[in-house]
C-alpha cells in the first residue's frame, strides 16, 4: 500500500518516515539537553532536516512535486533562520562571555 | 539494493545525529551535522528529488554548514558548563523526547495514504518540473522568499557591524 518501488526493490515510506521521526526527536533532545547556544542552533538544524525529509517522502509517496518545492521553501527560511540566529550569537558572544542559555535571561521581563 | 543504500544511510544518519547532541566540542557537532546531511542527500535522491538532493549538497552541506564553521572558529572553543541549574535537566529532556518518539511512531501507525497522483515519473524530480511548479504556481512565494533572503542578509549585516565608537 505504501511501498516505493526504487531501483527494483521495495521500500516502504514509513521507513522513512521513522528515521525522520527519529531524527527529529534526537534534534529535539539536544535542543533541550546542551546548554552552549551554538549546538542548540546545530540541533535546531538537525530538525528542520529531519521535517524536509517527511516532505520529500509524502512527495515521493503522492507523487506530488509540491512536496520538494515546500522542502526547498523550508531549506531557504533555514538558511535566514541560520544567518540570523549566528549573527545575533557573534553579537552576544562579543560582548560578553556565556557558557549556558540560562545566562541570557534578562529579557524575562 | 536500495534497501541496502536506504539502511546504509539511515544508520549514518542517526549515528551522526547522536553525534551532534553527545559531542562536548561544537566544531565536532557541525562536523557530524555535514556528516547528518550527506546521508539525507542520499535519501532524497532515493526518492527520485534530484534537485533536493544537490540543493542540499551545495546550500545545506556548503554554505550554511560552512558558516557554522566559521562562527565555531571566531568565537573559539566554546565552555560548556559541565552541570546547569536546573536538575534533572537531561533526565526529563530525554523523557520529553522519548515520549515525542512514541507518539510519532503511534501516529505513523495509523497513516493513511491517498492514491497516488499519476505522474509521468520519468522527470519527477527534475530541475525542469521544480521549476514549473515555482514559477506558476508558487511564484509569489517564490518572490517572497527573496524578500525573505534580503532582510535576512541586512539583519545580519546590521548585528555584526563592527562598533568603531564605544558608547
Amino acid at each position: 500500500m505504501s511501498g516505493l518501488s526504487i531501483g527494483g526493490s521495495q521500500l516502504d515510506a514509513s521507513w522513512f518516515l521513522l528515521l525522520s521521526a527519529l531524527l527529529f526527536t534526537i534534534g529535539a533532545a539536544g535542543v533541550l539537553v546542551r546548554r552552549n547556544p551554538l549546538v542548540i542552533l546545530i540541533s535546531i538544524e538537525l530538525m528542520l532536516n529531519a521535517a524536509n525529509l517527511t516532505l520529500v517522502t509524502f512527495s515521493r509517496q503522492l507523487q506530488n512535486i509540491e512536496g520538494q518545492l515546500f522542502a526547498l521553501m523550508a531549506m531557504t527560511v533555514a538558511a535566514a533562520e541560520a544567518v540570523v540566529g549566528l549573527a545575533i550569537l557573534v553579537d552576544i558572544f562579543h560582548t560578553r562571555d556565556v557558557e549556558d542559555v540560562d545566562d541570557l535571561s534578562e529579557m524575562k521581563g | 539494493m536500495a534497501t541496502a543504500i536506504f539502511f546504509i544511510a539511515a544508520v549514518v544518519a542517526v549515528l551522526g545525529a547522536v553525534g551532534v547532541v553527545t559531542f562536548r566540542e561544537p566544531i565536532r557537532s557541525v562536523l557530524s551535522l555535514v556528516v547528518v546531511m550527506l546521508a539525507l542527500s542520499i535519501l532524497f535522491l532515493l526518492l527520485s528529488a534530484q534537485f533536493v538532493f544537490v540543493v542540499q549538497i551545495i546550500v545545506y552541506a556548503g554554505a550554511v554548514m560552512v558558516l557554522f564553521l566559521f562562527v565555531v572558529a571566531l568565537l573559539g572553543p566554546a565552555r560548556e558548563a559541565a552541570r546547569g541549574r536546573l536538575r534533572f535537566q537531561s533526565w526529563l529532556s530525554v523523557l520529553f523526547a522519548l515520549v515525542l518518539l512514541g507518539l510519532m511512531y503511534s501516529m505513523l501507525q495509523g497513516v493513511q495514504y491517498r492514491r497516488p497522483d499519476q505522474t509521468d515519473m520519468s522527470v519527477f524530480g527534475t530541475v525542469q518540473s521544480i521549476a514549473v511548479g515555482l514559477f506558476t504556481t508558487y511564484l509569489y512565494p517564490f518572490e517572497l522568499t527573496s524578500i525573505l533572503l534580503l532582510t535576512a542578509a541586512i539583519g545580519a549585516i546590521y548585528l555584526s557591524r563592527r562598533q568603531v565608537d564605544d558608547r
